[in-house]
């Protein structure tokens, strides 16, 4: 009895917390008219492709995910090398000290992008970076560099020392001990850290919106919220939906792929912070 | 790995090299969606004639406060669009800024007297001329021929018409402009210019709190009461009302020309009259001067170019081409007497003394910022938070502080500015009401979670999800769910039986900041969840073990165990979401827009609108850094109030 009770729990856990992206995608699996249907159908009657079609071909989506791509890929190349190498380098001093060096960059994460938007504008704007993948890609980087360095360095730290010693004698220098020794075997940090910080440049909004003003250069979330039809009354809700699905897909998928590694990382990245 | 570091360089290179362009000048400017194509085949023709110049159409927004904020962001990055596509309301604006060109040396005043006089007007800036009108427009009143022998002059005239022939909900008396947006200002300006009132006096003082005004607005909240308008009109725009109009189920609609060549290609077709504003008895009316005009941006690299295609897009025969494909009033006086155009629009004789008479909103560099302001409480008295007397005092003193303040030293405009006021009690609503649903519900399914059960990596998975989907989209995903009537969640409580009628969720201020909150509680129960997890399976088994033993029932078990160890991580995520909550940005942008009339307005989104809209960097940036210090010290009052004692002492 007890069991069933806890298993109805759960279920109600599960319906909660997927409803949202469910809806989505039975939404952008409708017809375009069935989407304004009374009373609301939550099976499709028939499923269409025309939103996720109307998505790629009446608007610039595909622009829009090659910018997300570009500026994303980019950010998590360059948080990773750098990261990477603060990391071996914070490796080498002993725990204590490398831990204080630590809490104070992550007490930068803690403060929200809402606050930072301003500065970094100005910043960007000075060295003329607005409208440029490079400005968004160097922002995305700072903003992720503390968290990714608590990864990589707590993965770091677990290869013993004596692997550099043995290098060094093998004529390894320091930075060939890194790309060769220290960063393969750390792999599957390496790949989780990649992961989470490149779903975290791809839902990040408010600084695209403000550093990326053209339409051109709209990330997938702008672009998302900037699709809009000819009047309040005419927004194209089926293709909206589409969207939605189309960008949050990716994440559950890479969630899905990563998932034992991607919640031990957090709660320690979250926790230890 | 290695191959990936190889290849960095040759990637940031790549971005920072600007792709080689053709020789061809482009040209971008931001319009609406070019409905009947109007835009495509003048720009075509534009081509034929001048191949060395190619012009970018971008399809904006249907709000045009958005494509302004477009076009404000592109002036602020250096890379401005060249043409500027601009409303009446924005040239004060852009000009006080230095973000347009002059163009007298190319239009000067002889040939400036082949336009509409208002639109000619309302393109100067301090004796300076900055706007080409390219299409003419003004607030007019339709009502149907078929069913009222003579249009209403006066607002009592008006109040009877609606007594005698309106039955709502078949058929209301007026539809007008009611969202919270430039229209609404329109439309709300138009009576208090008919009620003798006016905005800013010739000094530039603040007339607000008035007789005149008063009335005004009493009798815009009368129509609203007395059911002649549609209770939904609050969320109407132009287009909104046309359909309302066309399906016959209003008498009046206030509308621009535009609307009159839709209804006549509709059923109504002959059954429609067009009439001035009306005015209160005694008094004149006037509609409120609209359109849009080109102007060239500060900057731009080849200012000829520009103009040759303003020149091209101002002349008879681009505005015959606007008219014919999409009903746009033309901006020179030469058209109003044209055979071909009096031919297809014979109303075009009456609408030309309408549109001498046309009144501007007052031409003033803070016209956008007065302009919300005004939105917000003529919107907050339609949807019954004001009374009008409170609303007159409200837009009195908000634009007189607005007037006042940027004057004043920015301590001191802390305690004038009355947006920051009530964005910080929302900011505080929000936060307080969103994070201790988060910790009840994180912590049930962090309790949930910890069991040994089967498939529990698999629940943990689908409780990470709605943390990890990106906010702003799934605020879009939202604002669908919360639809009405299309929303799902309509139509499950309507399954349900909780409510009878479809809920307006996010334009009543209590429905948008639940909706938001839900939507808030959704998203960020799971990061709550996750860490206390964390922390739950940090307690040893045998601490448990040897407490049941001693005979500790599960709730004694939960205070003297479970909780202490939770201690440290419920601080942590505790700080993180006030923090983020009190920060919180894109939910709300996305989803209510800090709408209907500012009731889920946080300090964020007041901040953001300073430094990207007001362009008051300075003062934006000055309350940022008064909102850090704020969360630095509710931080540590959290940590100091969460500390045991024992923590302490073996600190």
């Amino acid at each position: 009895m007890k069991r069933i009770l806890l298993y109805v729990l759960f279920i109600l856990i599960f319906l909660y917390c997927l409803f949202p992206f469910g809806w989505t995608l039975i939404t952008a699996l409708k017809p375009t008219d069935e989407v304004f249907n009374l009373p609301v159908t939550y099976l499709p009657e028939e499923v269409s492709f025309e939103n996720l079609n109307n998505v790629f071909y009446k608007r610039p989506f595909y622009r829009y995910i090659v910018n997300s791509l570009i500026v994303a890929g980019g950010a998590t190349l360059l948080t990773l090398w750098i990261a990477s190498m603060v990391a071996f380098r914070l490796r080498a001093l002993d725990y204590q000290k490398a831990m204080r060096v630590q809490k104070w960059t992550l007490i930068g994460t803690i403060i929200p992008p809402t606050l930072l938007v301003i500065p970094f504008f100005i910043i960007m704007k000075k060295l003329s970076l607005t409208d440029n993948y490079l400005g968004l890609i160097l922002s995305y980087t700072a903003l992720n560099l503390p968290f990714a360095m608590w990864m990589l360095h707590a993965a770091f730290r677990q290869l013993p020392r004596e692997l550099d010693e043995a290098a060094l004698i093998d004529g390894f220098s320091p930075m060939g001990i890194l790309y060769k020794i220290i960063m393969p075997l750390s792999k599957p940090s390496l790949s989780v850290t990649a992961a989470l910080v490149f779903i975290f440049c791809w839902n990040e909004f408010i600084l695209a919106l403000t550093l990326m003003p053209s339409e051109t250069k709209y990330t997938v979330p702008v672009g998302i919220a900037m699709l809009s039809g000819t009047s309040v009354y005419e927004i194209p809700w089926g293709e909206i939906n589409a969207a939605v699905a189309l960008t949050t897909l990716p994440i559950i998928l890479i969630l899905a792929a990563f998932q034992r590694w991607i919640i031990e990382g957090l709660t320690q990245g979250a926790i230890k912070g | 790995m290695n191959r990936l570091i190889f290849f960095l360089p040759f990637f940031l290179i790549f971005l920072i090299v600007p792709v080689p362009v053709s020789s061809q000048v482009l040209l971008r400017m931001i319009g609406p969606e070019d409905i009947g194509g109007a835009w495509a085949e003048i720009i075509d023709y534009f081509h034929q004639s001048h191949p060395e110049i190619k012009i970018n159409y971008i399809s904006g927004p249907w709000s045009t406060d958005e494509r302004q904020n477009m076009y404000i962001r592109s002036f602020l990055s250096g890379d401005p669009f060249e043409l500027v596509y601009m409303d009446v309301i924005w040239t004060a604006k852009f000009s006080e800024n230095g973000w347009l060109l002059p163009l007298d040396k190319w239009l000067p005043p002889e040939k400036q007297k082949e336009f509409l006089p208002g639109d000619i007007g309302a393109g100067y800036y301090k004796g300076r001329f900055f706007r080409v009108p390219v299409r003419s427009d003004v607030g007019m009143l339709y009502y149907r021929k078929d069913l009222i022998p003579k249009p209403p002059r006066t607002w009592g005239e008006f109040e009877q018409l609606c007594e005698q022939y309106s039955h709502p909900p078949d058929r209301y008396g007026i539809v007008f402009q009611g969202m919270q947006y430039e229209g609404l200002v329109c439309n709300y300006l138009e009576y208090l210019w008919g009620a003798g009132g006016t905005l800013l006096d010739e000094k530039g003082n603040v007339l607000l709190e008035t007789p005149e005004n008063i009335s005004t607005l009493g009798f815009m909240k009368k129509v609203i009461d007395k059911g002649w308008a549609p209770k939904s009109v609050i969320t109407f725009q132009e287009q909104h009302c046309l359909e309302f109009f066309k399906k016959g189920r209003a008498l009046f609609m206030r509308n621009w020309p535009y609307a009159w060549s839709v209804l006549e290609r509709s059923p109504l077709k002959g059954k429609i009259g067009i009439a001035p504003i009306i005015h209160k008895a005694g008094r004149e009316s006037a509609g409120a001067l609209g359109g849009w005009g080109l102007g060239i941006a500060m900057g731009s690299k080849n200012p000829e170019a520009s103009w040759r295609f303003i020149e091209f897009a101002t002349s008879i025969e681009s505005q015959k081409i606007l008219h014919m494909r999409r009903g746009a009033v033309p901006s020179r006086k030469a058209l109003f007497n044209d055979e071909e155009i009096l031919k297809e629009s014979p109303h075009y004789r009456d609408l030309f003394e309408v549109l001498l008479k046309a009144r501007p909103r007052p031409v003033h560099p803070d016209y956008p910022r007065m302009s919300a302001i005004l939105q917000k409480h003529v919107s907050a008295l339609l949807v019954g938070i004001e009374s009008p007397e409170e609303a007159a005092l409200g837009m009195d003193r908000s634009i007189e502080s607005l007037l006042r303040g940027r004057k004043k030293p920015w301590p001191k405009r802390l305690t004038l500015d009355y947006d920051l006021h009530k964005t910080l009690i929302n900011t505080s609503l929000f936060t307080f009401l969103s994070v201790p649903f988060e910790f009840l519900l994180g912590l049930i399914f962090a309790l949930l979670l910890d069991l040994p059960f089967k498939g529990r990596s698999f629940g943990r998975l689908s409780v990470l999800i709605p943390w990890i989907l990106p906010t702003a989209v799934m605020a879009m995903a939202w604002q669908w769910m919360f639809n009405n009537p299309f929303g799902v969640i309509n139509d499950l409580l309507l399954r349900a039986g909780l409510i009878t009628n479809s809920l307006d969720w996010l334009s009543t201020p209590e429905g948008a900041m639940f909706s938001a909150i839900f939507a808030d509680i959704w998203k960020t129960t799971p990061f709550v969840a996750i860490i206390l997890l964390a922390g739950l399976q940090s307690i040893p088994k045998e601490l448990n073990e040897s407490l049941s033993m001693d005979g500790g029932g599960p709730l004694m078990k939960f205070f003297h165990l479970t909780l202490p160890i939770l201690m440290p991580y419920i601080r942590v995520a505790l700080i993180f979401r006030i923090i983020h909550a009190a920060g919180i940005f894109d939910l709300i942008w996305v989803l209510t827009k800090g709408g209907p009339a500012d009731s889920t307005r946080t300090l964020s989104l007041y901040i953001y609108d300073l430094a990207f809209r007001y362009d008051e960097i300075g003062y934006g940036l000055f309350l940022t850094l008064l909102f850090l210090v704020a969360l630095i010290l509710i931080s540590f009052i959290i940590v100091r109030a969460t500390t045991l004692k024992y923590e302490r002492i073996t600190q």
